[in-house]
């Protein structure tokens, strides 16, 4: 039960992205994915199966929003954790930027389901001007969060800047 | 889940990826059952507390913003308010000087000060009018409360007035009623008195006093002040006697420079 905590406390925090931290955080209407991005995560550190239980749960907590998708979203979520799993133990991604080609391809991969999954009009404008920008502004922030973590940047360098 | 799994325990695995798909496809297929009440769930457990803060914090927002136009507003209020009592009290002290009549024989200059002068009390003060504006030497100075002093120094758009208060001016003055006579003049230690006043002269305290005419500066019956105390020392030849001054010297607003017509 104490394993599952760090889930419902990413559970939660993709419910308080959802509902204001999604606002604070975009530009010019463009937003980081941080479900997926989280997703993503779990799938690149834990195992196959927690991987596509929480993405099935993350799926359930963002289509709270859009709940004629929720079944939809459940599953979406669940096969890209599988997937971006498989992905990682196949293919060598130590590098950083293997690292972020994999975050960048995930989430325009998710973006692009939600675009044909809503049947927009407009396909390939919203594809440049939302699902394009949106992946690689969430992959700027797996960036600075792989520096974080990576100790390329840390709070005392930040300071010595200042 | 792990119930299910220790059923197939060489395809576990397998068994997860596969519940997960068929409860995906259970709830596409039922959401028209399921959605509700999986909905109310998520919403109550997940988005509801943090809705919640959020609501909270806009209210807050919306309040301090709030807060910040209505002291803006109160800002402005008040000095609309301290306008229209200025304004006010402009109006009741314009109706008090439309009732009073210059002595027969001269017209009213009216005149703004620019500034008083005078270390303790004002002992002068600059109008606003000068010799364009026929404003000459030694001509007197009334409010609509009485008599103020007589201009000592005259430029071409200013003037400065002497007033009772400067000790150094003297004012012929009698009594309305006795029609008795003394001196106006002004000391820092006692005040404005009446000297020169006979000890054995009728006055009483309460008495009109009034400019004599004498002198030449100033044209008779203009109002000085009112006996306020009066002491009769035993040997002397004059009493000592206190007036209260009309005008009060440290609120003059306008003046009213006494023209002679000719």
């Amino acid at each position: 039960m104490i394993k599952l905590i760090p889930y419902i406390l990413y559970l939660l925090l993709v419910a308080m992205y959802q509902v204001f931290l999604k606002d604070i955080t975009s530009i010019y209407g463009v937003t980081i994915n941080l479900p997926i991005l989280l997703v993503l995560g779990v799938a690149f550190y834990k195992s196959e199966v927690v991987a596509c239980w929480f993405g099935f749960f993350v799926g359930l907590v963002v289509s709270a929003e859009v709940p004629q998708l929720v079944g939809w979203n459940m599953l979406i979520f669940a096969i890209i954790a599988f997937m971006a799993f498989h992905v990682v133990i196949r293919l060598n991604i130590e590098s950083l930027y293997a690292r972020l080609l994999f975050i960048l391809s995930g989430v325009l991969l998710y973006n692009i389901i939600i675009l044909l999954l809503y049947r927009s009009d407009s396909i390939i404008y919203s594809f440049f001007t939302k699902s394009l920008i949106s992946a690689i502004y969430t992959t700027i922030i797996a960036w600075l969060f792989f520096l974080f973590k990576d100790r390329r940047i840390t709070l005392q360098k930040i300071k010595s800047i200042f | 889940m792990n119930w299910i799994s220790s059923l197939f325990p060489k395809n576990r695995r397998m068994v997860h990826l596969v519940t997960i798909v068929i409860l995906s496809f259970v709830i596409i297929v039922g959401h028209s059952i399921i959605n509700p009440y999986l909905n109310q769930i998520v919403i109550g457990v997940f988005y509801y507390p943090f809705a919640k803060v959020k609501n909270s914090f806009i209210e807050l927002k919306g309040v301090a913003s709030k807060n910040k136009t209505l002291r803006k507003e109160l800002v402005h209020a008040s000095v609309l308010i301290s306008k229209y009592e200025e304004a006010s009290r402009e109006n009741k002290r314009l109706r008090s000087v439309l009732g009073f009549e210059p002595p027969l024989g001269y017209s009213l200059l009216p005149s703004e000060i620019i500034s008083i002068g005078g270390e303790y009390i004002p002992v002068s003060a600059v109008i606003n009018k000068g010799s364009d504006d026929s404003v000459f030497v030694e001509q007197p100075v009334i409010n609509q409360q009485g008599l103020i002093g007589k201009v000592a120094v005259v430029s071409k758009d200013f003037a400065t007035v002497q007033l009772l208060t400067d000790p150094s001016n003297r004012v012929a003055a009698r009594l309305a009623v006795s029609r008795e006579m003394g001196i106006i003049k002004y000391t820092f230690a006692k005040g404005m008195i009446l000297d020169n006043f006979p000890n054995n002269g009728h006055i009483n305290v309460g008495d009109t006093i009034l400019s004599s005419g004498l002198g030449g500066v100033y044209p008779s019956g203009l109002f000085i002040g009112t006996v306020e105390e009066i002491n009769h020392p035993e040997y002397e030849p004059f009493c000592k006697v206190k007036v209260k001054p009309a005008a009060n010297f440290h609120a003059l607003d306008e003046l009213f420079v006494l023209k002679k017509e000719k």
